[in-house]
Order: C-alpha cells, then structure tokens, then sequence
C-alpha cells in the first residue's frame, strides 16, 4: 500500500519534501517510521535516539489527525494515508 | 482617548483600524517575554504600533553574537542588560509608551506574578522549560499567550486562548532539545513579526488568529504550511482532571 509523507524542518531536508512509500498491508505507524529511519543516518539520528526510542519531541500527524505518544504504536496505516512529520524548533 | 498627536502619528493605521482599534492598542499592556531574536522585532513593531504598555522580560545580557538577529541591541549595547537595550531603543522610537524592562529568568517560582494582569503575552523565549512555565502561568490567569519558536530556516507560531484552544503542552508534551540553535536573523525576523502581527489582529479584533493552527515557515522554499490542532484532554497544563498538576514540569 502506498502512503504519503509530509516532512517538515529539518527532517524535510534530509527526506525531502513529500515522500512516498510502499509498505505491506496492515503496516502500522512504527513499521513507516523504521522505513524512514533506515534510509540514512541522518536520518534515523533525527527519528530516533541512541536506544533505538522514537524521540519524544517529534510530532506525528496521521491525515491530518494528531497522533499522541501513547498511541503511536497502536496506529494501523490504510492505503493512501497521509502522515506528516514535525520536529519541533524550540530557539527563540 | 486619543490625543491630537497620536490621532497624526498613528493616521495610516487608523484609517484601517480605526480610532477605536487604535483606543485599544492605547489601553492595552503586553507582557514580551524575552528580548531575542524574536522579542526585537515582536517589540518594535508593537512599539510603533502604539501599543501602551510593553513589560520586557529576559534575564540575558547583549552578546557579540545577538547581533545577528537581535536588532534592537547594537555593538554599544554589548554587555548590557538586554531589557535596558531594548527599553531605551523602544523609549526613543515612540515615546508615548510606558516601558518596563524586568531582568528575570522566567520560572515555576515568578511566571504567575511577572505577567500580572497582561491583556496578552508574547511568548518570544529561546528554551521550552521557560516557555512551559509561562504557559502555565497564562493559562491560570487566563492570559492568551502568541508562541513563536525558531531554528536555522525554519519557525512556527500559534495563539494560545486558555481553556479554547490548545495549550502550549497539549502541542509539544515533550520539550525539543538543544539549548544553542543555529539561526538566520531573518527566520527570527519573520516569525517574531507574525507574532507582533498576531497580537495587533488581537488587541483590535480584526482577521481571524492561528488559534487550534500551528502555523510551519519553511524558510528554504519560503512556503507555509498549518498544522490543525486540539486540545489533549489529559495534558499536563490544561487538561480536565490534571490542572496545575504540570506546575513542576516549568522548573529549569
Ligand atoms: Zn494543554
């Protein structure tokens, strides 16, 4: 199933803007995350922190729907979903 | 009311705002809480604007290094409380004001006594810890409060309305890292005068605010995009059964 990626901030530049992915049916959240994050380094350096946790600071939104921390391992993706992808700035 | 003067100074805008927009501007106390990269410009234009009452608040003093972003802070100001920087260049641009600076860092301990009885705070700050202290403090005096935060090319802002829109904890539960951030002045620039822009459709009542919105600049491609939001309904800050619970979570 093909699901769409949005990625903001920093994370767009290192996956860029929109991002398509073909995952097998009845993938779930963490299994596009992991996708994402084996791409490149960098990449897994900003999903993830050195004991392979999803960063708590990252904001998840599944079709324009928040997801929230807790949630996040329970979400099944559907062919044509879209997730977008924040990390936070926090300078001032 | 007005005075004479005033009516001249603030003419262009009073014929978009009106006389009664600008009466408000007048009567209204806006607490700035930091006097960064996103403060001088949130503050100039507020400054101009006519807005009465400005509190600066930040703890810092003028660095080499500001001088980037922080365009109210010039190479006499280094060494200098930024607050006392930011209150005389503010004091000379418009002189009809009633300026505080206040030289604090923003805690648990002084949030709620720092933003008084603000009509609305400016959330300029540069650390999540000192923002979520302000949010609590806001959300107990029912203060809305414009969030602005920036890094490298990229910025985002909301207005928070307690107990309507989703606070600053229900939107970031758990703070970003990093304490020294990149920065291109003008990213500070762009967002600290969305935030000025904000609180002036505030005070007069006109378009419609980022409320439930969080607005995401892309300064790469120059583009915008919203993120919808809502409140969580268990958050720290503001949630049903936890209010004031998340109080601990404002210390450095
Ligand atoms: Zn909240």
């Amino acid at each position: 199933m093909k699901i769409t990626v949005r990625a903001f901030a920093r994370f767009r530049e290192v996956v860029g803007d929109v991002t398509a992915l073909d995952l097998p049916e009845g993938s779930g959240l963490p299994a596009l995350l992991a996708a994402l994050a084996s791409r490149s380094d960098e990449s897994r350096d900003l999903l993830v922190d050195e004991q392979g946790t999803i960063r708590e600071h990252i904001i998840f939104m599944v079709n324009r729907k928040r997801v929230s921390r807790s949630a996040l391992d329970s979400i099944i993706l559907a062919e044509g979903d879209e997730v977008a992808i924040y990390p936070p700035v926090a300078g001032g | 009311m007005l005075t004479e003067r005033e009516i001249h100074r603030y003419s262009r805008q009073i014929a978009f705002i009106g006389e009664e927009g600008q009466e408000r501007l007048k009567a209204a106390h806006v607490v700035l809480a930091g006097a960064g990269g996103l403060g001088c410009p949130a503050a100039t234009y507020l400054a101009v604007a006519g807005v009465g009452r400005l509190t600066i608040i930040d703890s810092d003093k003028v660095e080499m290094t500001n001088l980037n972003r922080q365009i109210l802070h010039w190479e006499q100001d280094i060494g200098r409380n930024k607050t006392v920087s930011a209150r005389e260049k503010l004091g000379a641009m418009n002189p009809d004001l009633f300026i505080e600076d206040v030289c604090e860092v923003i805690t648990g301990q002084n949030a709620s006594a720092l933003i008084g009885r603000a009509a609305l705070i400016i959330d300029a700050l540069d650390n999540f810890p000192a923002r979520y202290a302000l949010n609590l403090a806001a959300l107990e005096h029912g203060i809305p409060c414009i969030h602005g935060a920036v890094s490298g090319y990229d910025g985002h802002i909301t207005t928070v309305i307690p107990g309507e829109t989703a606070c600053l904890q229900c939107i970031f539960p758990d703070p970003p890292g990093g304490s020294e951030f990149p920065i291109i002045g003008t990213t500070a620039g762009i967002i600290g005068l969305m935030q000025a822009h904000e609180a002036i459709k505030f005070l007069t009542g006109g378009g419609t605010l980022l409320k439930n919105r969080l607005l995401i600049w892309d300064g790469r491609d120059s583009s915008v995009t919203f993120l919808d939001l809502e409140r969580d309904p268990v958050c720290r800050a503001c949630g049903e059964c936890t209010q004031g619970a998340g109080s601990e979570r404002g210390e450095p």
